[in-house]
């Protein structure tokens, strides 16, 4: 792990093992796989990118890590600690691993600010006045105190994003799920989000399991970027990302970089043809 | 670089008063706010910030002379403004989701200019909410006017503690639209439906006599009757008996739409909420609402031996399927990814109920409510002509059996003024409740 930069040695906790998971939706009936054999491992504060085409079944997968779906068989993993396995299908959601949703969810009807403190005051871990407090700070440092008091609908939806993740990491999780979280965002607004997910992530380093099927996005995020199979699902490849960070946009016109896409776009692509060609036949 | 405390704080008042923003602030206000600033000194030349720097302080020209630039992307008029003592600058961290600069500043000559950070401005101008939003709408028109910035970015932040800026109160907001609407032709063709509508009933039963409209009142006659201090069928607005009718209506309804809410609300949310509560009871629930209002008189009053319970029960009845229904599809409504954001932070289920279920559910509930008031109205109009001693449905029903047909005229015209008017008190509270979906709404039709 020499490659990554010197603080991420320090992060001990988040550590998430995924062991010949598969999941089959409907057993009894149509018994779709949506999830075959998977195994993965995801270091203490590393960036794991999973890359596949839209309905592989990748987000089933974080359903399970997140806790919303039961496994068929397998067994998930966090420090040592299982989180779901053949006996106990289904892990507690809890905020230790906290998603970050495709469309968002920020609540609509409360402020940001009550959004961000929503975690510590719900489990009870911060009084309001601290949670207020810790809340204030963190929002300054993500750098949207501005909209400390307006509602989510009144704000860009980059803001919105970066509010999130901030009510994300006010729990202090060992992990960060997030399922495509860029996927509505102009590609202008995904480039500055790109910028400021690294600059929280050099803060707060957490584990993030980032889902995305968009190969660049990956490559420029992650430590590891596992490029999956079309349903079910499984890792096609895993690739090491040996760009060191803190990385900025500079990194996109890298030789290194490109050198990367060119070496995984091919197995990206053939998934693809996959699954448009599965897609075909199911119509 | 240029950091040189010269001023000793309380020497700023008079400047500030010099600015747009602070022109009419207390001398409390800006003794506070002049604390807050520190005096730097910059040399010709000197850049005092680039765009894209992060927008922590607000400066004010003390002296000199500051040139103000705005940065490529801010479709600003003038893109360039000169500024001497007075001037104000530095202001984008006041603006709604703004935390970097818009424009570079620099001074042109020696200058003296106050800083003060934005985020203390902020708080002091929170610690006296009136005169804040006061000086925070000034800011948002000084950089709309002066600096030329289109309205659309210059929206000022909303300060804490006060409910919301002067700018996007709800009654300005109301303000607001009443003023647009009044711009745009619907006032108007609503006044023309209007006179088509009197019209037709005056020439049809007056002057043609057509048939079938021949037996009516006219409307003449129904206004005539109507504001006679001594009416012929013995109903105006100058006798008591009217407004006791009226008043009678509206308890009734008033008992029977607050019981239907307190029961339906609760009782909706249970059935969204718990699949068990809903296999249960839905299929019942279901079975019984198609029942028109008119089938349960009998039952009503045989279980209701005093007939103004009957008649409440009636009104109840209508009102609370209605607004049972509408809560349960809130619940339902609401985002799966709501619900599971809420477990990943840790919340109990009976704090997802509080914070998300009810919430969540709000937007529905108040469609059920303004449901509800109408058919409470229509059910007990419908109680009151089976029985009861006093009420608009009363009126209808007695003056029909006493062949007073104007006064027929008198009371339907009533009901629908009141049923209007009770609906709309819904749906302000529902817009005073749901301040967010009011705010995204507006911004959302801009």
């Amino acid at each position: 792990m020499d490659m990554r930069d010197p603080g991420s040695a320090a992060v001990t906790r988040g550590r998430i093992l995924i062991d010949d998971v598969v999941k089959i939706y409907d057993p009894e009936g149509a018994a779709v796989m949506a999830v075959d054999h998977c195994s993965l491992e995801i270091e203490a504060g590393e960036i794991c990118m999973i890359v596949g085409p839209s309905g592989c079944g990748k987000t089933t997968l974080l359903n399970a890590i997140a806790g919303f779906h039961e496994i068929t068989s397998g067994r998930i993993e966090m420090d040592g600690e299982t989180l779901c396995s053949a006996e106990k299908p289904k892990a507690e959601p809890g905020p230790d691993r906290i998603v970050v949703f495709q469309n968002g969810a920020l609540f609509p009807w409360k402020t940001n600010l009550e959004n961000v403190i929503f975690g510590p005051l719900m489990q009870g871990k911060l009084s309001r006045r601290d949670a207020i407090g810790k809340g204030r700070a963190m929002m300054a440092d993500a750098g949207v105190s501005s909209v400390e008091h307006n509602y989510p609908g009144e704000v860009s939806s980059g803001m919105r994003r970066r509010v999130e993740i901030v009510r994300a990491l006010m729990n202090d999780p060992k992990a960060l799920l997030l399922d495509e979280p860029y996927r509505a965002l102009d590609s202008l607004t995904k480039s500055v989000m790109h910028e400021a997910l690294l600059e929280i992530y050099y803060k707060n380093k957490v584990t993030i399991f980032f889902i995305t099927h968009d190969l660049e996005e990956a490559i420029f995020l992650g430590h590891k970027v596992a490029i999956m199979t079309t349903r079910p699902c499984r890792p096609k490849k895993v690739l090491t990302v040996d760009i060191p960070h803190p990385r900025d946009y500079g990194v996109l016109t890298s030789k290194r970089f490109r050198e990367l896409i060119e070496e995984t776009n091919d197995a990206v692509h053939e998934e693809a043809i996959k699954a448009f060609q599965a897609g075909e036949k199911e119509g | 670089m240029q950091i040189a405390q010269i001023a000793a704080p309380g020497d700023a008042t008079p400047v500030l008063r010099e600015t747009i923003p602070f022109q009419n602030a207390s001398d409390a206000l800006l003794r506070r706010v002049a604390a807050l600033g520190r005096s730097r000194r910059y040399a010709t030349g000197e850049r005092i910030y680039n765009a894209g720097d992060s927008a922590d302080d607000i400066y004010v020209v003390v002296s000199g002379r500051v040139e103000h630039v705005f940065g490529p992307g801010i479709s600003a008029q003038e893109s360039l403004k000169r500024m001497d003592r007075g001037g104000v600058f530095g202001w984008a961290g006041l603006l709604l989701g703004q935390t970097r600069r818009f424009a570079s500043a620099t001074a042109l000559e020696p200058s003296e200019i106050l800083c003060i950070a934005t985020e203390d401005l902020v708080k002091a101008l929170e610690s006296e909410p009136l005169e804040g939003s006061t000086v925070m709408e000034l800011f948002a028109t000084m950089i709309q006017r002066d600096f030329t910035v289109p309205a659309l970015l210059a929206k000022v932040r909303r300060l804490s503690g006060t409910p919301l800026t002067e700018e996007m109160s709800s009654l300005n907001l109301t303000l607001y639209r009443v003023s647009l609407w009044l711009k745009s032709p619907r006032p108007y063709l609503m006044l023309i439906g209007f006179a088509l509508f009197l019209g037709a009933w005056y020439l049809f039963v007056e002057v043609w006599k057509l048939p079938r409209f021949r037996e009516m009142p006219g409307i003449t006659t129904v206004v005539k009757e109507w504001l006679n201090p001594a009416p012929t069928y013995g109903l105006s607005i100058y006798t008591e008996e009217y407004y006791k009718h009226i008043a009678v209506s509206i308890w009734r309804v008033t008992q029977a739409f607050l019981l239907a809410t307190l029961l339906g609300v609760p009782f909706g949310l249970f059935l969204g909420w718990s699949r068990k509560f809903k296999e249960y009871v839905f299929p019942v629930f279901e079975l019984l609402r198609p029942i028109p209002v008119l089938a349960w008189v009998p039952l009503a009053i045989v279980m209701f031996i005093a007939t103004e319970s009957a008649v409440i029960y009636l009104a109840f009845l209508a009102s609370f399927f209605a607004t049972a229904l509408n809560s349960m599809l809130g619940v339902e409504s609401i985002d799966e990814s709501y619900l599971r954001a809420a477990d990943c932070l840790g919340a109990n289920r009976w704090q997802v109920f509080r914070h998300v279920i009810v919430p969540g559910a709000l937007p529905f509930i108040f469609t059920g409510l303004q449901i509800s008031i109408g058919v409470s109205w229509f059910s007990l109009v419908a109680a009151e002509m089976v029985s009861g001693q006093y009420g608009l449905g009363y009126v209808i029903n007695t003056s029909y059996m006493m062949v007073r047909y104007p006064t027929i005229v008198i009371g339907m015209v009533t009901l629908g003024v009141v049923g209007y008017a009770t609906s709309a008190m819904v749906r302000v509270a529902g817009d005073y409740m749901m301040e967010w979906r009011v705010r995204e709404l507006a911004l959302a039709e801009r």
